[in-house]
């Protein structure tokens, strides 16, 4: 497989980024990036391979950094905090997925958005402990038994790693029984049931492994960034997570990753279009769900096939 | 206790107006208009240009908004529905979404970011008995819901055209085989369906007031309430909106109005849970 080269020279740029990049506002707004793909790489378990379309990713997101805000302000250890998030998603998304995962398109959009809208209000309205509106500051950082990263850049290689591990885990399921019953339940439900897969089981399943993805990238956010707001996990966001998926590629691993980074860091370069940003992101959004339905992945993908064509 | 049941009944028949604007377009394309809501922002922003920046008449106001959303939706429609025919159901909800992202910040940039108020069309003393206040604004809401409901039961079951657009809403290509002028009739009730949410619009304007990001939550209620009524269901969407109405209205006073917009998310998830096909059953079911 010719993926190897490419993937190595992805590591090779992204390890090599804090030497060029000296500024730590780039830096920040990649390691932002990389959280973002993380839970994209989650949603695309969901939506990419089990076909269930979900507008709840920002709500788990959210719902992890409030849990690792909360808990390690309130005096606990830093590391009982993955666990604590998980188990705070897991817990969300059977609430949300086992009475909806009958449900199909338009109303699972719809419980979606809602459960997202309902955690957010919670989030908004629970001030004494969630900060309301102003959010949370002053958050503790990254400590394992007293070692943690210091500044930036090192915790930039900390979320590397992370997501170098999201990627090969998210790997190493495509590949498995799970995997190819996610893909067989979106291609087909009923073609999928006949040959013996539980589909209703598949898509709670793809729909928990995308939760816990977005909760532990949440709880990443809040240690490292140190500040959450509502915000940051509103139904916007929700919006803007499916739409790195379908940008980058939806069911491709490497497309997650690209929309992702990609779409953290347009807006932030392109802050001179102010307001027209918006208008030219929903038509360019348009644009490729229409010229592009692969995404920017399937793009890499048909020239690699052209190129085959022409030798 | 009847003062609350006026003000929820004219807030749900806003509600079953937007969600009969929803519907017509699903009912002929089987396609849910996440955008909806901007859609009804942008019939209220016409009209606030027309009747306050313009100082147009009543009349030639509404009127002006009506056509001008005429032709929204029929722009909307080659933008948004054409180009993906027959394509997976999540990509249109996601062109949609992204069309009304588009139309939101187009507002921003055109009518800036403040609420803008316009006033009722009609003027008068407000209806008083039992201790109820009944504003007229409220009555010419009730109004509007009864007369639209009216034409377009009319319109679909009475005339040539309306039987056309119900036997494309059945098998969009059956009715193409046997001569149905399908384009057009798929223009006409996105056409239809973007004058309805305008009409909203000019409804909800003078008692919230208009603002760019004002859209958002009320398609959403649209889309609750046809659940609530049965996806298709038209009679159903204009009870699931008068309930959604009383429910929030009451909500908000005895439970807590910081919720206000969760009870609607809260209603919808019940029925699902309870009957997956709403409340007065669904009209078409999905096609294999």
């Amino acid at each position: 497989m010719k993926t190897w080269p490419i993937l190595a020279a992805g590591v090779a740029t992204a390890l090599a980024v804090p030497a060029i990049a000296q500024d730590g506002y780039v830096i920040q707004l990649l390691n932002i990036a990389i959280l973002n793909a993380i839970v994209v790489l989650g949603l695309n378990f969901v939506t990419g391979w089990a076909g269930q379309i979900n507008f709840g990713q920002a709500a788990f997101y959210g719902l992890g950094a409030y849990t690792t805000a909360i808990a390690t302000k309130s005096g606990l250890p830093w590391i009982t905090t993955p666990f604590l998030s998980a188990v705070v998603v897991i817990a969300a998304s059977l609430a949300l997925g086992l009475p909806t995962m009958r449900l199909r398109t338009y109303y699972l959009a719809m419980t979606t958005i809602g459960f997202g809208e309902i955690i957010r209000l919670i989030i908004v309205h629970w001030e004494p402990v969630t900060g309301g509106t102003s959010g949370l500051r002053a958050i503790p950082g990254i400590s394992i038994f007293g070692f943690g990263p210091q500044g930036q850049v090192q915790h930039y290689y900390l979320l590397i790693a992370t997501l170098l591990l999201a990627v090969a885990i998210a790997t190493r399921v495509r590949d498995s029984v799970l995997g190819r019953a996610m893909i067989a339940t979106r291609d087909s439900e009923i073609a999928a049931e006949q040959s013996g897969v539980d589909t209703t089981k598949t898509k709670l399943v793809a729909f928990m492994i995308g939760a816990v993805y977005a909760g532990l990238a949440g709880c990443l956010y809040a240690s490292s960034i140190r500040f959450i707001s509502p915000d940051s996990f509103s139904g916007t966001q929700a919006i803007l997570l499916m739409t790195m998926l379908i940008v980058g590629g939806m069911g491709s691993i490497a497309g997650c990753v690209i929309g992702a980074v990609a779409l953290t860091i347009l807006p932030e370069a392109l802050r001179f279009l102010g307001q027209w940003y918006l208008v030219l992101y929903g038509l360019g959004v348009i644009a490729v769900i229409v010229l592009a339905p692969g995404g920017l992945a399937s793009l890499a993908s048909q020239l690699q096939l052209r190129r085959a064509g022409a030798r | 206790m009847g003062q609350l049941v006026v003000n929820g009944l004219a807030l749900g028949s806003i509600y079953a107006l937007v969600a009969l604007g929803l519907l017509l377009i699903f009912n002929t394309v089987q396609i849910v208009n996440f955008a909806q809501g901007q859609l009804l922002m942008l019939g209220a922003f016409i009209g606030i240009s027309c009747a306050v920046t313009h100082e147009l008449p009543v009349i030639a106001s509404w009127a002006i908004t009506m056509v001008a959303m005429a032709l929204v939706g029929i722009v909307f429609m080659v933008l948004v529905y054409f180009p993906l025919r027959g394509r997976p159901a999540f990509l249109v909800i996601l062109t949609t979404i992204a069309m009304g992202i588009v139309l939101e910040n187009l507002a921003l940039i055109i009518w800036g970011p403040l609420p803008v108020s316009l006033p009722s069309p009609i003027h008068g003393p407000p209806l008083r008995f039992a201790g109820i206040v009944i504003s007229m604004h409220q009555l010419f809401i009730f109004a509007t819901l009864a007369v639209i409901l009216l034409l377009q039961f009319f319109f679909l079951t009475r005339t040539r055209f309306g039987i056309l657009m119900q036997a494309t809403a059945q098998d969009l290509h059956t009715a193409r085989l046997v001569g149905i002028p399908v384009n057009r009739t798929v223009a006409v009730a996105f056409a239809f369906g973007a004058v309805l949410s305008g009409i909203a619009g000019l409804l909800v304007a003078p008692i919230f007031l208009a603002e760019p990001t004002m859209g958002g939550s009320l398609g959403l209620k649209g889309f609750v309430v046809s659940v609530i009524g049965g996806f298709g269901n038209l009679p159903g969407a204009v009870i699931g909106g008068l309930f959604l109405g009383l429910v929030e209205t009451f909500g908000a006073r005895y439970i807590s109005s910081n919720f206000r917009d969760a009870y609607a998310f809260i209603v919808m998830i019940a029925v699902l849970i309870a009957w997956p096909r709403g409340l007065f059953g669904e009209k078409s079911s999905e096609k294999v």
